[in-house]
């Protein structure tokens, strides 16, 4: 290809590249998240910055910078502890890629350089190429394989961008492009006669006769115009005329043993792909695939290249969590960079059976990732949400983020380091100024009574046959509170009330009460009841009640009401 | 848990209302394995005095001095009252016994003689009764000399009222006063409740500041009555702190329940018995009880998968209504673990007199279980329904505890007796 | 004596010292312990769905059913929970067919074989506290120590099933064969307020506060725990004090002071 058409083509993909960089990285310094770094402006940012790159360059860091470098970025540590099977994978493609990219790409400013007498036709590197590649596409293979068999188990798998699909696409056509571009220049006939025109001086067919021979025989040329048998005698021309002219720089064509195979399959077009110029729209699409995959990098899954790494080091540098607040808040916006939506937290993530059994992602890690990104961008929450059904989604993020028990497991297997028990704390943090909030503040923020109206104004059909016999049998059950006789057993000696003395903190109601109003049948009072609430499920009550009375496991079934009846109606203006 | 299945207990009490606690009690003090199933819930109720025989006969409401006179009347016009067939020597020791027992896990009471002492309750009426913890003896003295007193009460706390009783008793007691304080620490709140406020005054800051809010009230007055919630488990330190901030004897007035004092007899006893090694099953009940010749089987629940029990005897204590060892329908009382037979009246009309208030009392209260000579329940027959099946407690016939004011000696002397069975070698004679 | 060993969520991440120990001196009394790929007991869910906590504990027990152990925990709150879905499984028909028939999906069972234990009564009954007192070799004494029982090894007592709830020893007894003092104090069958730190966390700091001063005013040392919440809440590391603390107290897990009696080392458990 021209050499200038190439050159524009490249500037402009990395120019490309370089602005969705600016873009992207710029979000490190532009999202705020959690409250403790809500006041941190760019400038105190930057600064950080600066300080952690002088740290880690020229303080004791740079030792565990170094480390974090060898073990988490080059030999994937913590993907090998997290799952061997997806590091193997993830080293086939990386090695390959990597392999791919210095040796081949780059081969102008690398290759050229550190080895004398390079020739991409050349042994090791002719081998090496088609290595590195079949290495790609055997852990493109792999990856795929993992992703089916993991979305078989999982009942959610972590969301998939349509970016990522395009980016493996991608990937897969590059690769493709590369070894039929190869296969193809085997078997081509015009390449031939160009390179002899160029090392041997001669395009005439007969005059080359040998040479063909030898070609066609060792190095699989399709001529199709070869007709006199291939003689002992010719051959031996034709080897003498390729030591001459040739050997320097081809090794065997069978050392590509991805390309030669393809090219035996596409020997018998060799002529029609000829006529139609396979070989240059081939390194056409082969070069301008690989210049749209790095103008678009900034965008699609292969930023996890940069992004990942930076994390590793950053955590490598930060020595647990002695970062300064600037710190807290660019890594807490790295890590939505960095996370590449690999879906291992969410494998090992505690509440995986919950978040399968109330049908919310937002549950699992990687989407409270993602939901802590809309939440930070103002994506999350529209305006006026709390009153409208757009609500939903940032009830059920909250849901998901508060339902967390913050077991650290995630953060121990992300691949990458992130460190996502910060990310869940100041997250959750973020919500709760939003006003998204666990059950037992948003059900405590308001009074009883206001609820109990409100769920009577609410559709609430009261049917024949009570619904909550099912999901809170004893509380539906009259006989399970019928027998209380109000003697107060259960309010003695219930911790919550005896410290309750001060009424801005304290109950509203006693146990014996919440009692009283299931007997009167008023559950929906109880239900929004502070002391229903405030339970502590210490189990006193239970353990004294004179008559039996499950007390304590009828708060706890009320607590299962009231988040679904109060969450139905939480969106009533009169409630906000 | 398995250990309690694979063991034959010596006995099974079932019930755990003071007359199954003592049961329990005594039978560990023999020596013998036990295992008691049932909460101890209605102990809650408790005012901490150990009545023993107050009120015969009911229908006269003849106030007795002294018990065992009464016990000895009684024994001459009712001879079939459960009481009256347990013989006084073994009342007296199984009292001594059983309030030892109390006093060991820190729940002290004065010395038991041949007197009942007349109380305060806290309407200001006046009960008479037989075992009277430390704290509440000075108000004994107080009630009999009646000097200058002070009672106190605390705002928020509704189920006692030193005013109301200081009215009641205007007439009889000119110098009994009344003063409303603010509990400290909970001046902000409507509504206090008096085991919290006992729980606070275990800590010595709310105990000084509380002494402190008092004695300027004091005047003249010699002694100081306070509704009992001096403590939980400290009532003692409790008490003698007070008498010693305040000077003057301190005494506390057994409030409505559920109450502190419920509380207090309710842990003493667990601590105890417990500590003596019976196997407690507070939140199970007995869902089948059979008899296979010398082993009783109780098949319990409140566990996953339930439990089996084997004993070779057991207690029945399982007390009437409120505690449901007897139930009653529209038409019949039965008792509920066996449907042994239960004595009442024939007809549902005969149950209540026409006045609710009619001091003979009613036929319903004097039904239950009766039981043979060694405290077998009977069966249909007339024989008893098991050779080693005890019933004891409020569960009996022919008694009515609350008119009597007999409940915890009924309690005590039946459970005496009844283990003094179960501890017996066993006998050839048994009839099945 | 094999068990699966369940730690659960808190202790793992924030209280990795009592895994630490109790693996320390499990494995010097000559317990094996097994791990398996539990989740989260389900504790956090009963506030938010009743079928959701009882799956998530089951799926638990369907672990450990499947390899034929009995599940042992040293955290009182695991343990209620377990126990607490074990007797609602037990006790509501209905429930039982669409729990195991969500588990039968990912191929695990729920027979009701399966035994949940806490490791006091594990270490007072299955190993004994006869055999534990002639094993220490480096007695706590003089060491006054307050036994904070929490509210789960204890109540309700038809699940918990480990001793009188109104009167227990079980925790004084063990702490006794150590060498140690236990003290008695008022307030040790109290609540330590942790679960209420989300929804009232004044209340529940009172709740802390008061225990504390109880257990110092009694003449505590030492505040020994068996549940990570109860002692992540003495310990302080949970919500700060937001008045001036009355007063803050040692606060040592039992497999620690067990472990440092029986002579292990120190750094074994995570002190």
């Amino acid at each position: 290809m021209s050499n200038t058409l190439f050159r524009a083509a490249l500037d402009t993909s990395l120019l490309l590249c370089a602005l969705g960089l600016l873009w992207r990285m710029s979000t490190w310094y532009r999202l705020r998240i959690g409250p403790d770094v809500r006041d941190l402006t760019l400038v105190p940012r930057l600064r950080a910055l600066l300080r952690g790159f002088a740290a880690a360059l020229f303080t004791r860091r740079a030792f565990h910078v170094g480390v974090a470098l060898f073990l988490d970025v080059l030999l994937q540590r913590r993907l090998y502890r997290s799952d061997k099977s997806r590091w193997l994978t993830h080293l086939l493609i990386f090695v390959g890629f990597m392999g791919l990219l210095l040796m081949h790409a780059l081969a102008a400013v690398v290759a050229l350089k550190m080895f004398t007498g390079y020739e991409s036709t050349r042994n090791p590197y002719l081998f090496l190429r088609n290595l590195f590649g079949s290495m790609v596409v055997v852990g493109l293979a792999f990856f795929l394989i993992g992703l089916r068999r993991r979305r078989r188990h999982t009942l959610h798998a972590p969301m998939r961008r349509p970016m990522d699909a395009a980016f493996v696409v991608l990937l897969g056509f590059v690769l493709a492009t590369g070894f039929l571009l190869e296969a193809d220049k085997i078997v081509s006939p015009q390449v031939f006669y160009r390179m002899a025109k160029e090392f041997n001086g001669s395009a005439d067919p007969a005059e080359l006769k040998p040479l063909r021979a030898f070609w066609a025989s060792e190095f699989g040329v399709a001529f199709d115009d070869l007709t006199a048998p291939i003689t002992p005698d010719l051959l031996r021309q034709g080897r003498a005329m390729h030591e001459a002219d040739c050997e320097t720089c081809h090794a065997g064509a069978a050392s590509a043993f991805v390309s030669y195979p393809v090219s035996r399959v596409l020997a018998p077009l060799a002529r029609v792909l000829d006529a139609g110029q396979a070989p240059t729209w081939l390194l056409y699409l082969h070069v301008f695939a690989c210049f749209i995959g790095l103008a678009t990098l900034p965008f699609t899954r292969f930023y996890h290249v940069l992004a990942a790494p930076i994390s590793l080091l950053v955590n490598g540098a930060a020595l647990g969590r002695s970062l300064s607040g600037a710190g807290r808040a660019v890594r807490r916006a790295l890590a939505l960079d960095a996370c590449v939506g690999c879906g291992i937290c969410d494998a090992h993530c505690s509440v995986a059976p919950l978040a399968r059994h109330l049908d919310n992602r937002y549950l699992l890690p990687s989407h409270k990732l993602i939901a802590t990104g809309e939440l930070t961008r103002g994506r999350l929450l529209q305006p006026g949400h709390l009153t409208t059904g757009a609500g939903d989604a940032a009830w059920r993020a909250a849901e998901g983020a508060f339902g967390c028990t913050d077991c650290g497991r995630c953060t121990s297997v992300c691949p990458v380091g992130l460190d996502l028990d910060d990310l869940w704390q100041s997250g959750r943090a973020d919500l709760a100024r939003a006003g998204l909030t666990a059950p037992a503040q948003w059900v405590q923020a308001r009074p009883a009574l206001a609820w109990a109206e409100s769920l009577q104004r609410d559709f609430w059909p009261r049917s024949f046959f009570d619904p909550d016999a099912r999901d809170a049998p004893l509380s539906a059950n009259r006989s399970s509170f019928s027998r209380c006789v109000q003697c107060q057993a259960c309010t003695n000696v219930c911790p919550v009330v005896a410290y309750s003395t001060d009424p801005a903190y304290g109950v509203d109601l006693t146990p014996q009460k919440v009692m009283n109003l299931l007997r009167l049948g008023m559950r929906d009072l109880a239900m929004g009841s502070r002391m229903v609430w405030s339970c502590a499920t210490c189990y006193q009550c239970q353990e004294h009640c004179p008559q039996g009375i499950r007390v304590a496991d009828i708060m706890a079934e009320l607590r299962t009401l009231a988040v679904q009846r109060l969450g139905a109606v939480r969106s009533h203006k009169e409630l906000s | 848990m398995s250990s309690a299945a694979a063991t034959r207990y010596d006995v099974a009490v079932i019930g755990a209302g003071m007359a199954g606690m003592a049961a329990a009690l005594f039978a560990a003090e023999r020596g013998l394995s036990c295992i008691q199933v049932g909460s101890g819930g209605g102990i809650l109720f408790a005012s901490g005095l150990l009545d023993l025989l107050a009120v015969h006969p009911v229908a006269e409401h003849r106030l007795w001095q002294s018990p065992y006179d009464a016990l000895a009347a009684l024994a001459g016009e009712q001879p079939g009252h459960p009481l009256a067939r347990v013989d006084p020597t073994s009342i007296r020791t199984a009292f001594q016994s059983f309030v030892a027992a109390l006093t060991s896990a820190g729940l002290a009471y004065a010395p038991l003689g041949d007197r009942n002492s007349n109380l305060l309750t806290s309407i200001g009426t006046v009960k008479t009764s037989f075992g009277v913890p430390l704290t509440m003896v000075a108000g004994v003295d107080a009630l009999a000399q009646r000097p200058p007193c002070l009672l106190v009460d605390f705002r928020g706390l509704r189920e006692f009222s030193a005013r109301q009783i200081a009215a009641t008793l205007a007439d009889d007691w000119p110098d009994l006063r009344h003063q409303r304080i603010d509990f400290p620490g909970f001046e902000a709140v409507p509504e206090v409740y008096a085991v919290h406020l006992a729980r606070a005054l275990e800590t010595r800051e709310t105990r000084e500041r509380t002494i402190a809010l008092i004695k300027p009230l004091l005047g003249d007055a010699r002694a100081v009555g306070l509704p009992a919630l001096l403590g939980l488990t400290r009532s003692r330190e409790v008490h003698a702190a007070f008498e010693a901030g305040l000077g003057v004897p301190v005494f506390e007035i057994p409030t409505m329940p559920t109450s502190v004092t419920g509380l207090r007899l309710l842990g003493a006893l667990e601590s105890v018995v417990s500590s003596r090694g019976v196997t407690r099953r507070q939140l199970s009940s007995v869902r089948a009880l059979t008899f296979d010749y010398d082993t009783a089987l109780l098949q319990l629940d409140g566990l996953p998968g339930g439990e089996r029990i084997s004993a070779r005897a057991v207690v029945l204590a399982t007390g009437r209504f409120s505690g449901h060892g007897l139930m009653a329908d529209r038409q019949s009382v039965r008792e509920s673990i066996l449907g042994l037979p239960v004595q009442q009246p024939g007809a549902r009309d005969a149950w209540h007199q026409d006045d609710f208030l009619d001091p003979a009392g009613h036929a319903i209260n004097r039904a239950g279980l009766r039981t043979d000579e060694v405290w077998r329940p009977l069966d249909a027959t007339g024989k008893p329904a098991w050779k080693s099946l005890f019933a004891i407690g409020s569960i009996l016939a022919d008694q009515d505890w609350m008119r009597a004011k007999c409940g915890s000696g009924l309690a005590i002397a039946t459970a005496w007796a009844a283990i003094e069975q179960v501890a017996q070698p066993l006998r050839e004679t048994q009839k099945p | 004596m094999k068990y699966a060993l369940f730690l659960g969520c808190k202790i793992p991440s924030r209280l990795p010292a009592y895994a630490a120990s109790t693996r320390a001196v499990l494995q010097h009394l000559g317990v094996t312990l097994v791990e398996l790929d539990f989740n989260c007991c389900g504790y956090p869910a009963r506030s938010v769905s009743r079928d959701g906590f009882v799956l998530a504990a089951a799926r638990n027990l369907g672990l450990a059913e499947r390899v034929g152990l009995n599940v042992l925990t040293p955290c009182a709150c695991c343990f209620g929970t377990l126990r607490h879905a074990i007797a609602l499984l037990d006790e509501d028909a209905a429930l039982r067919v669409r729990i195991t028939t969500a588990l039968a999906a990912e191929g695990l069972a729920w027979s009701g074989t399966v035994e949940v234990e806490h490791i006091l009564p594990v270490l007072a009954r299955v190993v004994g506290v006869d055999a534990l007192a002639g094993a220490v070799r480096a007695p706590r004494t003089g060491l006054r120590v307050a036994a904070q029982y929490g509210c789960h090894t204890l109540r309700p007592s038809n699940v918990a099933r480990s001793d009188n709830p109104l009167a227990p020893t079980i925790f004084e007894d063990l702490i006794r064969l150590t060498g140690a003092t236990p003290i008695e104090w008022p307030l040790r069958l109290d609540c330590c307020g942790d679960p209420l730190h989300g929804a009232n966390a004044l209340l529940s700091e009172q709740m802390t506060r008061a225990k504390i001063a109880d257990a110092l005013a009694s003449g505590a040392e030492v505040m020994c725990t068996a549940c990570p919440h109860c002692h992540l809440r003495f310990d302080g590391v949970q919500p700060p004090q937001t008045e001036t603390a009355d007063a803050s107290i040692r606060t040592l897990l039992y497999t620690q002071l067990l472990g440092l009696a029986l002579g292990l080392p120190a750094k074994s458990l995570g002190l």
